[in-house]
């Protein structure tokens, strides 16, 4: 859909924190529903072959993974109301195994499910506004955005309706429906990079400029067999040029892009190649000769689309931090976990509250349906009935009063919700893995598991302070690994799983790509290793610095006799 | 199929395996020509003749109702078929991270 089908403000109510569809997106995505069963019965009756069906289902959200069919479901920019978020639990309990994983791209995916269930579970989706499209396939994929959007106090403004207007002129583009490969936007309204703005195809960091919004713009970065940080294309780009700009940097990479080498069809590969400079060139004689009115973002449809969200009424009483401050030292549990798992909000007397999907030995990112249902409870008992999901597998309550906030945490701790460790080392990041992926060479969650059992305990998590893990059961780096401070890469040696670690990356503001420390470990050392790096690091730090910092200061020969002196 | 479950050693013996088109699950090919759920239903194939089996069951495999049809090499070291690699035993067995959803209850420990 491009810039001139958006749609004119509606008279309902809307939800808070996302956009509110009418008839017409409905009917969309019901007549999308009805295609897919037909394409599913044709399927089945063998007059579409596997051939031809596989890129019907990928278009769909379906995978095939190894033990059954994989469904991925877009959260655009992360956010669900709690309607939405009780159909996902009724989808799990329903039709799959009870639980379903969130992933870094703020998506959904249900592991068992059956390809003769697909078209109805698509039915149910689509009754609540979601869908599956565009989560798979060479097409731009979900926009994802900073989960404390509209909420955090360090924000410079709410970059989700720019994050719906990508939305809207991506969703079945005609002209990007076959770019040479897989497509990922990331934008932020805050100058503290919580979207990995510089690991992404796109990524947008907006900020109110001298005559309106105005967006930073990095191009080319990327994980996979080739990590890259992004480049920073350009500064102060003018909120009216914004899908102009936008379309010219798609059609110069779909122009040139490689088609011929899988491996080498990303942007960041193009970027690479034709050097920043080169890139840009490109970019500006496209956008200089293009239609610039067609794609002309004008203010006024910025404003209908801003009118589409709803805005939460923010009136705290005013003792609220007051009874925070009461409540937290009177308890010192629920003060530990303010300390670690809230995040400061713009308006006074309201917090942002994460509730880590990390226990302690548990599955990164999992949720049963029951946790589902009891989340979306909560939601609307305390925050306006709008749920986040974050890049780093977490949920976040965006807008809770602060006097509320310790009636929240025993509700969570209820509902086994209420891990203190947003973070430090118990929050990793782990992807599927070789327990559910096709594609992996080693199994991710078990580590993930083991690493946040062993450090269960709080105070040595908070001793140890800052520490990101990220597990990938591959190179694809579903997990993130080149971005953390700790990574963990699975390998295959002749059908057995060895574990590769790299130091010293970062997807923040300071991103950087992780070193490779030295040969790949098997399984049954890997966690130990990592403890002999946090040994190393606890022994050698200074006053306030992250492992990270420690590690940029001395250097990889000290975490390398850590781990390889003693094997 | 991915080289690296497809790998067969001479000498060796494997099983056949597809997923199920209707929901995706995990079968194995038995003695009789049916697909069965459990890998100790599976007919063992000499690694020498087992590119003739692959192509005859992969020209069936809609009649079937499969897809993805491939040999796994399985242990000479035990009596009921065990694949040799860590993917295979997943697929065989089920995830590890979830024990209640094993396909066999009776596996022996050790061969996860
Ligand atoms: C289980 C099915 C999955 C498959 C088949 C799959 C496949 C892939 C592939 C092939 C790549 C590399 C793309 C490239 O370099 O061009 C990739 C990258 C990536 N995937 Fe996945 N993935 C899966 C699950 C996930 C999950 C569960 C997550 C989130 C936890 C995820 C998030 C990402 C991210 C963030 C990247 C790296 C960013 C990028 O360069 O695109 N994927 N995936
Ligand atoms: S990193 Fe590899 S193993 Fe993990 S989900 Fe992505 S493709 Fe699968």
């Amino acid at each position: 859909m491009s810039a001139e089908i958006l749609a004119a403000p509606s008279s309902g109510i809307a939800p808070v924190g996302h956009y509110a569809y009418d008839q017409v997106d409905r009917a969309f995505l019901h007549d999308r529903v009805e295609q897919f069963r037909d394409q599913v019965a044709r399927r089945l009756s063998g007059t579409l072959s596997e051939d031809e069906f596989k890129p019907l289902r990928l278009m769909n959200g379906l995978y095939l993974q190894l033990h059954a069919y994989m469904l991925r479901v877009a959260i655009p920019y992360g956010i669900l109301d709690s309607r939405q978020m009780r159909e996902l639990a009724n989808i799990a309990r329903t039709y799959d195994r009870d639980y379903g994983h969130f992933t870094t791209r703020q998506n959904i995916q249900f592991n068992w499910i059956r390809l003769e269930d697909t078209p109805d579970i698509l039915a149910r989706l689509a009754t609540v506004d979601m869908h599956a499209i565009q989560t798979s396939g060479n097409c731009i994929r979900n926009v994802t955005c900073d989960q404390f959007a509209g909420a955090a106090a360090d924000e410079l403004l709410d970059p989700r309706v720019h994050a719906e207007i990508l939305r809207q002129w991506s969703t079945l583009h005609p002209e990007f429906s076959f770019l040479p490969r897989k497509f990922k936007i990331a934008i932020s309204g805050s100058p503290n990079d919580r979207v990995a703005a510089r690991f992404h195809d796109i990524g947008l960091v907006a900020k109110p400029g001298r005559h309106g919004t105005v967006f930073d713009v990095f191009v080319g970065g990327g994980m996979g067999r080739t990590p890259i940080v992004g480049v920073h294309l350009r500064d102060n780009l003018p909120e009216e040029d914004l899908l102009a700009y936008l379309e010219a940097m798609i059609r110069v990479y779909n122009e040139y892009g490689r088609r011929d080498n899988i491996y080498k069809a990303r942007i960041k590969i193009l970027v690479q190649a034709l050097g920043a400079e080169g890139y840009r060139e490109k970019v500006d004689a496209e956008f200089a000769a293009m239609d610039r009115a067609r794609y002309r973002l004008p203010p006024e449809t910025v404003a209908a689309i801003r009118a589409r969200f709803g805005t939460p009424a923010l009136d705290a009483p005013s003792d609220a931090a007051e009874r925070l401050a009461g409540a937290r030292r009177a308890d010192a549990a629920f003060d530990r976990w303010v300390r670690t798992n809230t995040h400061s909000h713009r308006a006074a007397g309201y917090i942002s509250a994460v509730i880590s999907l990390k226990p302690d030995g548990g599955i990164p990112g999992d949720a049963t349906s029951a946790q589902l249902d009891a989340i979306a409870d909560l939601a609307e008992r305390f925050s306006f009935g709008e749920i986040r999901i974050s890049h780093m597998q977490n949920v976040v309550l965006g807008h809770v009063r602060q006097d509320e906030l310790h009636a929240l945490w025993q509700e969570l701790g209820r509902a086994g919700l209420a891990s203190a460790n947003i973070g430090l080392i118990g929050d990793i990041i782990a992807c599927p893995g070789l327990d559910y992926c096709s594609l992996a060479n080693a199994r991710s969650i078990p580590i993930a598991q083991k690493l946040s059992a062993r450090f269960a305990n709080p105070d040595l998590q908070e001793r140890i302070g800052d520490l990101q893990i990220k597990i990938s059961g591959c190179i694809n780096a579903c997990g993130h690994h080149h971005a953390g401070h700790i990574g963990i890469l699975g390998v295959d040696k002749k059908g057995e799983e060895f574990f590769q670690l790299t130091l010293g990356g970062s997807a923040a503001s300071d991103a950087a790509i992780g070193q490779i420390l030295g040969p790949a470990l098997p399984e049954d050392s890997t966690v130990d290793a990592i403890a002999h790096l946090v040994d190393a690091y606890l022994v050698h730090r200074t006053d306030g610095e992250r492992f990270l910092d420690t590690y940029r200061r001395l250097g990889a020969a000290l975490f390398k006799d850590a781990v390889y002196a003693l094997a | 199929m991915d080289v690296r479950s497809n790998r067969r050693e001479a000498g060796g013996s494997s099983v056949v395996t597809a997923n199920r088109l209707l929901d995706g699950r995990i079968v194995w090919l038995a003695g009789d020509g049916a697909w069965s759920g459990r890998i100790d239903a599976a007919h063992v194939f000499s690694n020498d003749g087992i590119e003739a089996v692959i192509d005859a069951t992969a020209r069936r495999q809609q009649a079937d109702g499969v897809v993805g049809v491939y040999g796994v090499q399985v242990r000479d070291d035990s009596t009921t078929p065990v694949p040799v690699t860590v993917r295979e035993r997943i697929r065989a067995f089920g995830p590890t991270v979830h024990p209640e959803f094993a396909t066999l209850t009776e596996v022996p420990p050790d061969v996860r």
